[in-house]
């Protein structure tokens, strides 16, 4: 008989990840220096789950996330500074904006595809860096911006570093639950059916433009949400920490890559191991000479490329596993 | 019955130089069971392509129950009624052999385990029922072949346009197909067949349409057809034969 | 009227280097169809290999071109065949893989240079000639000079010799060109590695005009990539012309709107075309379409 995994088998797993995460940050609840890796790395996984909804589960290779990720930021940065609300309030119109800014570019960037398509996310990607040095009265320009320190809850920002981690590992958790979510819908399986094939999809009814679309703007509406938490994060933000390709648009397909591109917890395992390797990276290598952490990290990339095509989820699949085990994992 | 089912009026489909496809005309009625023949290269598959939207016609019409339908896309087709497979198959490759029949079904079955249910209706048709949750990339070739079909079928459509769906199937397999082909037309459903096996068009087709070099050379029943002169010269002529 | 032949004049010459770039990474993209997001950063390794060679060997940093190329093309070489080689019909890895490629140059040389800048002064570099009323950089005059030459020399090669026509064969379709005897692989590292060379010339054109550091790469790729848009994708004259569309541009743009805003221009401009002729200028049709998808 049919046997078809639904949402609602999705919640176990889930749930135990969510209690993992969360044993983990109570688990360094007094340790600064890693909440702030853990509240990162969460932050980044729910980045990189984001961008694996068009990327992995959609098979289009976006560029412009940092974009995405730019517009919450800024968004979210202008409501506070300048219209003094809370940042909570941000946090629906930066998912707004970030959605209708993909459905504007969905238009000519879809009909190109595969490299093509990155191409043109990339270039898109860096002309919003530009655009935003330019404007410097929404962006603050090459200054950048800069939100005060007044810790309370309504303000987002907080005295504790746990209470960071928190906020990230629900930000982690929202993206989850969206990407899980479409993965088991009949958008999800559209998604997927138009990554393996776009002639055999137009062919069962599907809109490949419009199925495209929708997932675009998912990917860019979580994104953007993201961006709006990482300016209350760091407080101070300007277009290279935004819209640097390697540093964050980029980044967010390389997370995913390491972890398992078009798999439902790929990103968070590929977060899990490239955040905290970076920060040490860092740490150990920084100081030695400048970028060589990052010549690791490019290294770690073209390897990844040639030797874990199918990232973590898929290195521990073909582990000598009971099936019952990896089975679990597989495609999910 | 009114409108004609489907009509073709004058289709022409030029690539660059070539026409590949050149004024063919035919109708097609509900319930009929028509297999499209002809040399390799004589345009059949283009021919299907216009059909569903694949290609748009350089000229000339494809009329569906009366209405022109030219310039809708693949997708647009596929609601109104039109499943094909394609000649190279088009399996998802990582989906598993049910998700990829679900694709079909989700076009009238929005909910999953509707969806579902329909959709390993449409598995048991073609006899991969037992395949159902193994990846599609695992299947053999001729597996896929009956997957594009169950995937056409759980389309829940009004026409079928099969291309060489048995290609690469065994003796004992292309008996099923022909089995189920005339099983579901009998239940009413229209098939356009493209077919080498002229043995198995002669066993099921009701109306045979022969392309040669991009025309329609002649149509008629089978016996008719595959006796005319013209029809032997452009097989022999053409083909390694 | 003075301004404005300085503008046009400064744009022709600008979508020179951006032609030179082009070239190399347009070859690559059309005979192997990989978009090499490094290509930049072979310019950059050109521009330190020239830089290089001047200050410990006393080259001229045109003649280190003889050094340059051969240098950059076996690294083409060896990249084709240990990395894209094995991503063949897998152009979601190629993109990992040629920006992991990015990431690890970049830093490399931002590690081993510490990030101080370096600049080549020949008597070259500086000198200037009158266009009228307008003085015109002579090392921009030579790198004009050159991409036309290296445009021509490339057209003619492709069409007239016989590894030119094995390199098209591959091109257009490789299985067939591989049923026809052709060795697709070496094809693709000779291809790539010419890319390569390619783009390690530029680099040794550009050392005399800029200040080198390790993400001068990216200064270029870009608008690489919009020539190789505009002018069409895998076509050699497509991208010596496009290189100027989109040198003018920025030169108009620069001028008359706001220099920074240079790079949104023809970003526009990118943008119209997508919509209006994806093919770009001189594109084969479909290409954008087909993409990189797998070709057998």
């Amino acid at each position: 008989m049919p046997r078809i995994r639904t949402f609602r088998q999705e919640l176990p797993p889930l749930a135990l990840t969510a209690v993992l995460l969360a044993a983990l940050v109570g688990l360094y609840s007094g340790d600064n220096f890693t909440l702030n890796i853990l509240a990162t790395t969460f932050l980044f996984a729910g980045l990189a789950t984001a961008w694996n909804i068009l990327g992995g589960f959609g098979g289009q290779f976006s560029l412009c996330h940092g974009v995405f990720f730019a517009e919450g930021a800024y968004l979210t940065a202008n409501m506070v500074l300048g219209a003094g609300l809370s940042p909570w309030w941000s946090l629906a119109p930066a998912a707004g904006l970030a959605a209708a800014t993909a459905v504007l570019i969905s238009w000519p960037a879809f009909r190109l595809r595969g490299p093509f398509f990155a191409i043109a996310t990339m270039t898109f990607s860096e002309v919003v860096l530009v655009l935003a040095n330019y404007f410097e009265s929404i962006t603050g320009g090459p200054q950048g911006m800069r939100v005060p320190f007044r810790p309370g809850w309504q303000n987002m920002i907080f005295t504790g570093r746990i209470a960071y981690a928190w906020l990230m590992l629900g930000f982690l958790l929202l993206a989850l639950i969206v990407s899980l979510v479409l993965l088991r819908s009949r958008l999800g399986y559209y998604l997927q059916a138009v990554r393996d094939n776009e002639a055999a999809a137009e062919a069962s009814g599907i809109d490949v433009l419009r199925t495209k679309l929708m997932a675009f703007a998912i990917s860019a509406a979580v994104t953007g949400v993201g961006g709006s938490l990482f300016v209350m994060y760091v407080r101070i933000v300007d277009p290279p920490t935004l819209l640097t390709l390697s540093d964050v648009g980029v980044r967010f397909a390389l997370i995913a890559l390491i972890g398992g591109v078009g798999t439902g917890y790929g990103p968070l395992f590929g977060a899990l191991l490239v955040v905290p390797l970076e920060a040490w990276l860092r740490a150990e290598l920084g100081a030695y000479a400048p970028g060589s952490n990052l010549v690791v990290l490019g290294a770690v990339l073209v390897l990844a490329a040639l030797f874990f095509k199918r990232g973590l989820v898929g290195a521990f699949q073909s582990l000598p596993l009971p099936a019952r085990w990896t089975g679990r994992l597989a495609r999910t | 019955m009114s409108a004609t089912f489907l009509s073709l009026q004058g289709v022409s489909k030029r690539f660059l130089g070539l026409l590949a496809v050149d004024e063919v005309s035919f109708d097609v009625a509900a319930g009929e069971l028509l297999s499209v023949i002809g040399p390799n290269g004589a345009g059949k598959t283009t021919l299907f392509n216009l059909l569903t939207g694949q290609l748009s016609p350089s000229a000339g019409r494809v009329v569906f129950n009366g209405v022109d339908i030219n310039g809708q896309p693949p997708q647009a087709r596929a609601r109104i009624g039109f499943g094909r497979t394609f000649q190279m198959s088009q399996t998802l490759t990582s989906l598993s052999v049910l998700e990829n029949a679900m694709i079909g079904s989700f076009l009238h079955h929005r909910h999953i385990s509707a969806a579902a249910d329909h959709a390993y209706a449409s598995l048991e048709l073609v006899g991969l029922q037992h395949r159902a949750n193994i990846t599609a990339g695992e299947l053999t070739l001729s597996e896929r072949r009956r997957l594009e079909v169950a995937r056409a079928l759980a389309l829940d459509p009004k026409v079928v346009l099969l291309d060489e769906v048995m290609a690469g199937l065994n003796q004992t397999e292309v008996q099923g197909m022909v089995d189920l082909v005339r099983t579901l037309n009998g239940g009413g459903l229209t098939f356009l067949v493209i077919e080498h096996n002229l043995k198995v068009v002669r066993q099921f087709s009701h109306r045979v349409v022969v392309l040669d070099r991009g025309a329609k050379l002649a149509e008629g029943s089978a016996e008719e057809v595959l006796a005319n002169p013209a029809v032997i010269e452009a097989y022999i002529g053409k083909s390694k034969q | 009227m003075g301004t404005l032949l300085s503008v046009l004049l400064s744009g022709l010459l600008l979508g020179g280097l951006y032609s030179l770039v082009a070239i190399g990474l347009n070859l690559i993209f059309g005979v192997i169809r990989v978009v090499n997001f490094a290509q930049g950063e072979f310019v950059m390794l050109g521009m330190y290999a020239t830089f290089v060679a001047y200050n410990l060997l006393h080259i001229d940093p045109y003649l280190a071109i003889l050094l340059v190329f051969p240098l950059l093309f076996v690294f083409g070489i060896l990249v084709q065949r240990f990395i894209l080689q094995r991503l063949q019909n897998e152009p979601m890895m190629q993109v990992f893989a040629t920006f992991g490629l990015l990431m690890l140059l970049q830093n490399l040389v931002l590690a081993v240079t510490g990030g101080a800048a370096y600049s080549i002064r020949t008597p070259l570099s500086s000198m200037a000639i009158a266009v009228g009323p307008v003085q015109v950089s002579v090392p921009r005059v030579i790198a004009l000079a050159a991409v036309t030459a290296v445009a021509l020399i490339l057209q003619w090669g492709l069409r007239n010799t016989m590894t030119g026509k094995a390199v098209r064969a591959v091109a257009q379709d490789r299985r067939a060109a591989r049923l026809m005897g052709i060795d697709v692989e070496r094809t693709y590292m000779l291809t790539f590695g010419v890319g390569a060379g390619l783009a390690g010339m530029a680099g040794a054109l550009l050392t005399p005009i800029f200040t080198l550091s390790p993400q001068i790469g990216g200064n270029f790729i870009l608008a690489a990539f919009a020539v190789v848009v505009l002018g069409g994708l895998g076509s050699v004259p497509g991208a010596y012309i496009g290189g100027f569309l989109i040198g003018m541009t920025e030169a108009l743009a620069g001028y008359y709107l706001d220099p920074s805003l240079k790079q949104a221009a023809w970003f526009a401009i990118f943008i119209i075309m997508l919509i209006v002729r994806p093919t770009g200028l001189f594109g084969l049709a479909g290409a954008e379409e087909v993409g990189l998808r797998v070709q057998e």
